[in-house]
């Protein structure tokens, strides 16, 4: 048993650690919310992107949180083409097995994909600073991950700000209540669905820049990644955005508690087991009741 | 009398393709007679016997009752390691080998879990949450299978003794025995009582249950049988592969492969899994031969093509070109 003195620290790690959960979290219930999508492929996505910032980083030397930004605005687009190019007759007819089966396949696409390009070498962007570390009551804090948990908190917040405050936000809305009634008030299910699309592979881009800044990653470590923001998701209950970011906390919290206490092997049993009884007693999240939505 | 001749060609419809049937599983019975049993081709027939016994049990599920179970590798890895555990463990005593005691309980294992997750998964919640569920479960059955100790031998895995192996014939003629009968319970499932209630679950699950239909019983009931032949197919697999490990069977191909089978095939009919069993087989074992590194890339794509273009599956393309003359 090692000291419980670390506890702390495993507590701040896991909350950082499971920040990144959540903006993943985040961008599957918005897909999930208004298309009832599936999307799978959100890991395989999310390091498609850690690779982006890596080979900028890596080719031109540019610093990652400065890519960030044309990778975002990449990302918006690569997002309104996957709903238009992939999901639009799925995701109209509501189609789950097809959009999961798309999914899928954009999945396996995904990470052979890189696996040709990147070789299965696992890769990081080692910056200058990524190795400047805070002690603050003897809590050993990198400044990257720090910058991670900011990114995060600031896309929860402005996701969920663009949902109340804008138009096109109350669309989205919307259409994640009814699409029928959604469409009989004059609001394009489409539009709407691209933009979800957009902002949910948007949020893929702030995981993988955080994702390739502050730990290493390999081409099929996706799969598992999804398979966690999945989890986040239920944890946090479907549509709510504060809720997803929670939730991704909490199971990086549970992930490495279980790790620090129990074992590396076991905490994953752990987390599928909370996992399990969530959805068996609390199906609408831990967060607020069923009647709430986004 | 036209209402006698219609019978009678109906029945004569009816007696032909029994014919056609006897007769395609006579040839496929003879094949190890007059071809040899051992080459690829014979390795690949094999291998889309075990994915139309997988694909008609997820067939059952899905296209029957419009659940989407994401957990098929682990009832099959739940089959191969039961199978794995009582041979090595001499639990019952009899020749282990070909077994048809051992394989049976190898269904029964994953029958009796599938109705263990499927009650609690079934009842309250619908659709995905029963995705994310099997999905679950099947990561915990994982982890228990590789923190299992000296009983599972963790990623190791278990090593049966091979001193039996004669030859690939017992395999085929085992695969196909048990394909023709996965194929012949669906076909029954859904022509029975039970059939009916599944067919009207997954059409409107309010409407069936307001109707007295059982809604949980059929759901559980369907899940147990599927799993039950994805246990057996598990079961035969340990047999011929002789080591059962996570990498082996608990590959998320299990998964990923029965739902692109069905849904390539067509999802919900009876030979839609078997024509998807071929292309698809068709498609991976000799894509790695001729394309080799490229070839999951390609697969990716084509599952991306078929859903797009073809949602309804090579049984719905031949209703569509029947529906237009």
């Amino acid at each position: 048993m090692p000291g419980l003195s670390f506890v702390p620290q495993v507590i701040v790690n896991g909350i950082l650690f499971g920040s990144m959960y959540g903006t993943a979290a985040i961008g599957l219930s918005l897909i999930f919310g208004t298309m009832r999508i599936v999307f799978i492929a959100q890991g395989a996505v999310i390091v498609l992107f850690a690779y982006f910032s890596f080979w900028l980083f890596d080719k031109l030397g540019i610093d990652p949180y400065l890519s960030l930004i044309p990778i975002i605005l990449v990302s918006l687009l690569i997002g309104a083409a996957f709903y238009y190019g992939l999901f639009k007759e799925a995701a109209a007819l509501k189609d789950r097995i097809g959009s999961l089966l798309i999914a899928v396949g954009l999945m396996f696409f995904l990470e052979n994909f890189m696996t040709v390009v990147w070789t299965p070498n696992p890769r990081a962007v080692v910056t200058s600073y990524g190795f400047y570390a805070f002690n603050i009551f003897g809590i050993h804090l990198t400044l990257t991950r720090l910058i991670g948990l900011l990114l995060a908190v600031l896309a929860t917040v402005g996701v969920s700000t663009f949902l109340r405050k804008t138009l096109m936000g109350t669309a989205v809305r919307a259409t994640s209540e009814d699409v029928e009634a959604s469409t009989l008030m004059g609001i394009n299910p489409d539009r709407v669905n691209a933009v979800t699309f957009a902002i949910g592979i948007g949020l893929a881009a702030i995981a993988g820049t955080t994702m390739a800044t502050t730990y290493s990653f390999d081409p099929v470590y996706g799969f598992e990644f999804a398979i966690k923001a999945l989890v986040a998701l239920t944890l946090g209950g479907i549509g709510r955005v504060y809720g997803a970011l929670l939730g991704g906390i909490l199971l990086g919290l549970i992930e490495l508690l279980g790790t620090f206490f129990v074992g590396a092997g076991w905490s994953q049993a752990i987390v599928f087991g909370v996992f399990l009884l969530t959805l068996i007693f609390r199906p609408y999240g831990l967060f607020g009741g069923p009647s709430e939505k986004v | 009398m036209k209402d006698k001749i219609d019978t009678y060609l109906k029945k004569d419809k009816r007696n032909i393709s029994i014919i056609i049937i006897a007769l395609v599983i006579i040839v496929f019975g003879a094949l190890p007679f007059y071809s040899d049993v051992d080459s690829f081709f014979a390795y690949y027939l094999f291998l889309c016997l075990l994915y139309i016994i997988l694909a008609q049990g997820w067939n059952l599920v899905a296209g029957y009752t419009g659940q989407i179970s994401l957990g098929t590798h682990a009832f099959f890895a739940l089959g191969a390691y039961t199978t794995a555990i009582i041979w090595l463990n001499d639990v019952t005593k009899t020749w282990y080998y070909f077994d048809p005691l051992v394989m049976i309980i190898s269904g029964f294992v994953p029958a009796i879990f599938a109705i263990l997750i499927g009650i609690p998964l079934l009842s309250r919640l619908r659709g995905d949450y029963f995705s994310f569920g099997t999905l679950a479960a099947a990561e915990v059955l994982r982890i228990l299978i590789l923190r299992g100790g000296t009983f599972t031998q963790g990623a190791m895995g278990l090593r049966l003794p091979a001193e039996g192996f004669t030859g690939m014939g017992i395999y085929y003629w085992t695969a196909l025995l048990l394909a023709i009968l996965a194929t012949a319970a669906v076909y029954f499932i859904t022509r029975s009582r039970i059939g009916l209630a599944l067919r009207a679950l997954s059409e409107d699950e309010t409407s069936a249950a307001s109707h007295g239909v059982h809604i949980l019983r059929y759901k559980v009931l369907a899940f147990a049988i599927g799993s039950f032949f994805m246990g057996i197919c598990g079961s035969l697999f340990a047999y011929y592969l002789f080591i059962v490990s996570p990498p082996a069977v608990m590959n998320l191909n299990w998964m990923f492969l029965p739902i692109l089978i069905c849904v390539l095939g067509g999802n919900g009919t009876i030979f839609g899994p078997i024509i998807g069993a071929f292309v698809v087989g068709a498609l991976f074992s000799y894509g790695d031969v001729f394309v080799g590194q490229v070839h999951p890339m390609l697969s990716g794509i084509l599952i991306i093509l078929v859903m797009k273009f073809m949602p309804t599956g090579i049984m719905g393309l031949k209703d569509r070109i029947f529906a237009r003359r």
